[in-house]
């Protein structure tokens, strides 16, 4: 009797956990895992033993535990709104949040710091700045002319295809950053200045307590503070807490090191729509260098995965390649931060997501992450909006599922191919030098641009494509033919084992 | 000793005419002496006599540019291939390419092995020490300025010369050691499915695995290829996508 009770316990739990039977508080015995303590609504403290109970010895604390826990699919209680905190104000965060806001969910925006300079590129592209209705004001300069220098240093000038409209947009984070969380306040997120400390779930199906320390004004030292919410939106970066507290996983990353140089006018003049890229085993063995302008000075930089000691050498390298173009220049700020190279291996947890840099969202080959962490934030945020009905219902891991599924198919083959492209033209100096021939062609331009600029793969003439595998092949095969024989450059492998092998490689 | 018989033959041989026939020594003297007098503006030098040749015709050049060009006193030799001040200097580099025109062969035609040669070097020169790029003196070549058949004999003709040896050899090697075993001669044994397939695998091979090497960097591809698409299913371990429960 009591067997197929528990039987009718674990299918209706079972049911109500996929949302296909209407909810329904489950009453008898119910196991908890572990001694906890719970805290209801009213902030009463209950302590929970633990055992199987299947009376009514316990049922007045049984079903304050089970009050506290909603299973996905239920109607919230008291007409409550879902409660959803969001960790890291930065673009991911702050898109999150307001499209949660927007989407009738009550929203918390937790971020340590509101005048953050994020050490950035900082180049963002057209379709963000339509997508997400970016106002000129935070666009500091507009590129349209891109040059990409060879380890003999062939210049090519990459740009020639763009229309009079189309522009890659340079902005300065904290101006950015701050815009969008102003925005997402606008519409009705809360934002808070803090820290997140610890984060637990003391009921499986119950809700999240955040222990963060909030700063009040102006205050250096931060006040322990709780907040209790139903789900958690990890936007918190590269070093993100909310992973290392769900167990996400290690990713690789590359370390990219930036100095920011003020050079004098008529150098600033040359640099005033152009950014440049350099490519060649001095530089980086498996990333480029970069002299990106800003608003009133320009930042020199690169970035590695394999050989990270060595990152000093290498912007020492690109600095002297760009040294004739920066001449007479004072470096203003140096700063480093890290790209992750690929998604964790585990993006959420329970009702726990990571979205942009937390999850690990950069492309390979460019290095592109603020328009993947604004639109993983706001594609996590909908996917919430939408399995809870405007923040009616509990919602949890399913519809965060939801949320990486759609990503996956929408930008799966945006990274593949630049995946593609890192692995056939980052390899060695030849591949670099068939990589700038090859950017000579304007059809390869246009196509780079496209992809680029509205993040759609444009199928181009096939005709034309044809043409360009024909002079892909043969540009590699002649780069690599002009090598010498006691060429002293290592070759890098993208696998599992890159950096092992060219540690190894390189001190053979 | 020839020098000195050279030198004044005319003179001893004069001397010794006129004590054996006074008469026609005398008429020998004058004549040598006329003789004397032409050869002096006629007759070559001992550095010219004797098949001395010089130049590109001789069968050892000129010392080097550098020593005939101190000899005559003319110029310091041009410079080549050479990083100076952060610039690359070569006399065929030009505005950024190599001057097609310096590169001319014997018969007028472009030399493209010189140039590839050249190219090779240069880059070779910039990845030991890289040089900052200026726009004032930009780079301008590109390889596709070689024509396709230059490449093609300069590097393909040799390689595949090797490969069809390896494949020569392996195949007869085989078809030896089949003959001996099944007592199928060379012909007969490429007449039946099983040794056309053996020779397809032979060629193949050979044209595929050139090296122990090659095996490793097959085997590094697959894992490449691979690797980026395992770190994007990873969330998906064991959880199948709502997309694919919905169908």
């Amino acid at each position: 009797m009591a067997l197929k009770a528990a039987q009718k316990q674990i299918v209706a739990k079972a049911q109500a956990r996929a949302g296909v039977v209407a909810p329904r508080v489950v009453k008898g015995s119910r196991s908890v895992r572990m001694a906890v303590q719970a805290r209801a609504f009213n902030a009463v403290q209950i302590p929970l033993a633990v055992r199987r109970v299947c009376g009514s010895a316990s049922r007045r604390s049984n079903m304050v535990v089970m009050a506290a826990a909603v299973k996905d699919g239920a109607v919230l209680p008291e007409g409550r709104k879902l409660r959803v905190a969001v960790i890291g104000g930065g673009p991911s965060g702050a898109c999150a949040a307001e499209t949660l806001a927007q989407g009738g969910v009550e929203a918390f925006l937790i971020e340590r710091k509101m005048d953050n300079c994020k050490p950035c590129g900082g180049a963002i592209p057209l379709c963000m700045v339509q997508e997400f209705d970016l106002p000129q004001e935070i666009i500091d300069r507009k590129v349209t002319k891109m040059k990409m220098i060879s380890p003999s240093n062939r210049e090519v000038d990459v740009g020639k295809t763009l229309s009079e409209t189309e522009y890659i947009g340079m902005c300065r984070r904290e101006v950015m950053d701050d815009y969008l969380r102003k925005r997402a306040e606008k519409d009705g997120a809360n934002i808070i200045n803090g820290l997140m400390m610890k984060m637990e779930q003391p009921v499986a199906d119950g809700p999240i307590t955040i222990h963060y320390n909030g700063y009040a004004e102006g205050s250096k030292i931060g006040t322990p503070a709780t907040l209790e919410v139903d789900l958690v939106i990890g936007a918190d970066g590269a070093n993100s807490r909310v992973a290392k507290e769900i167990d996400a996983g290690e990713y690789d990353y590359a370390i990219a090191f930036q100095e920011r140089i003020r050079i004098p006018d008529d150098k600033m003049k040359y640099y005033e729509n152009l950014a440049e890229m350099y490519v060649g085993d001095d530089v980086s063995p498996d990333f480029y260098g970069w002299v990106f302008p800003k608003y009133d000075h320009v930042a020199v930089g690169t970035g590695t995965v394999v050989n990270k000691t060595a990152i000093k050498q290498y912007q020492q390298a690109t600095r002297d390649r760009a040294k004739v173009k920066t001449e007479g220049g004072k470096i203003i700020r140096v700063e480093a931060h890290p790209i992750p190279e690929h998604p964790r291996p585990r993006r959420c947890k329970g009702r726990v997501a990571l979205v942009g840099d937390a999850a690990g969202y950069v492309t390979k080959c460019s290095g592109e992450g603020i328009y993947f962490a604004a639109k993983s934030g706001r594609m996590c945020a909908e996917a919430i909006v939408e399995a809870s009905e405007n923040g009616k219902k509990m919602c949890g891991e399913s519809a965060i599922r939801v949320y990486l599924d759609k990503w996956d198919r929408k930008y799966w083959t945006t990274y593949k191919v630049l995946d593609i492209l890192q692995k056939v033209f980052y390899r060695s100096n030849p591949a670099r030098e068939a990589f700038v021939e090859m950017c000579e062609d304007s059809y390869v331009q246009k196509m780079t641009f496209d992809s680029y600029l509205y993040k759609t793969v444009v199928p181009g003439n096939p005709l034309d494509d044809v043409k360009l595998l024909v002079n892909t092949v043969a540009s590699i095969v002649r780069a690599n033919a002009l090598r010498a024989a006691d060429s002293k450059s290592v070759d890098v492998n993208f696998g599992s084992k890159a950096t092992e092998e060219f540690q190894a490689r390189a001190t053979a | 000793m020839m020098l000195t018989r050279k030198a004044a033959p005319s003179v001893q041989g004069a001397r010794i005419a006129s004590a054996a026939r006074p008469a026609r020594a005398i008429r020998l003297a004058v004549r040598a002496e006329d003789g004397a007098a032409a050869t002096k503006e006629r007759k070559l030098g001992p550095l010219e006599k004797g098949g001395t040749l010089s130049g590109a015709a001789a069968a050892g050049k000129d010392a080097s540019t550098k020593a005939v060009a101190a000899f005559t006193g003319a110029s310091a030799t041009g410079n080549y291939l050479q990083l100076r001040d952060g610039r690359f200097i070569d006399d065929r580099w030009v505005g950024g390419r190599w001057d097609l025109s310096k590169f001319a062969a014997a018969n007028g035609e472009t030399d493209w092995d010189a140039v590839i040669d050249a190219e090779m070097a240069r880059r070779r020169l910039l990845e030991e020490s890289p040089i900052p790029s200026t726009n004032e003196e930009p780079v301008l070549f590109d390889t596709s300025e070689i024509p396709w058949w230059a490449w093609v004999r300069r590097f393909h003709l040799p390689e595949a010369e090797k490969l069809n040896g390896r494949a020569c050899m392996v195949g007869y090697f085989l078809a030896l050691v089949v003959d001996q075993l099944t007592g199928y001669g060379l012909v007969d044994q490429q007449e039946s499915f099983l040794g056309k397939l053996l020779l397809h695998i032979t060629v193949f091979g050979v044209l595929l695995v050139r090296s122990t090497a090659d095996l490793d960097k097959y085997k590094n591809l697959l894992d490449e290829a691979t690797f980026y698409d395992k770190q994007w299913q990873a969330t998906w371990a064991g959880v199948p996508r709502p997309s694919e429960t919905e169908q």
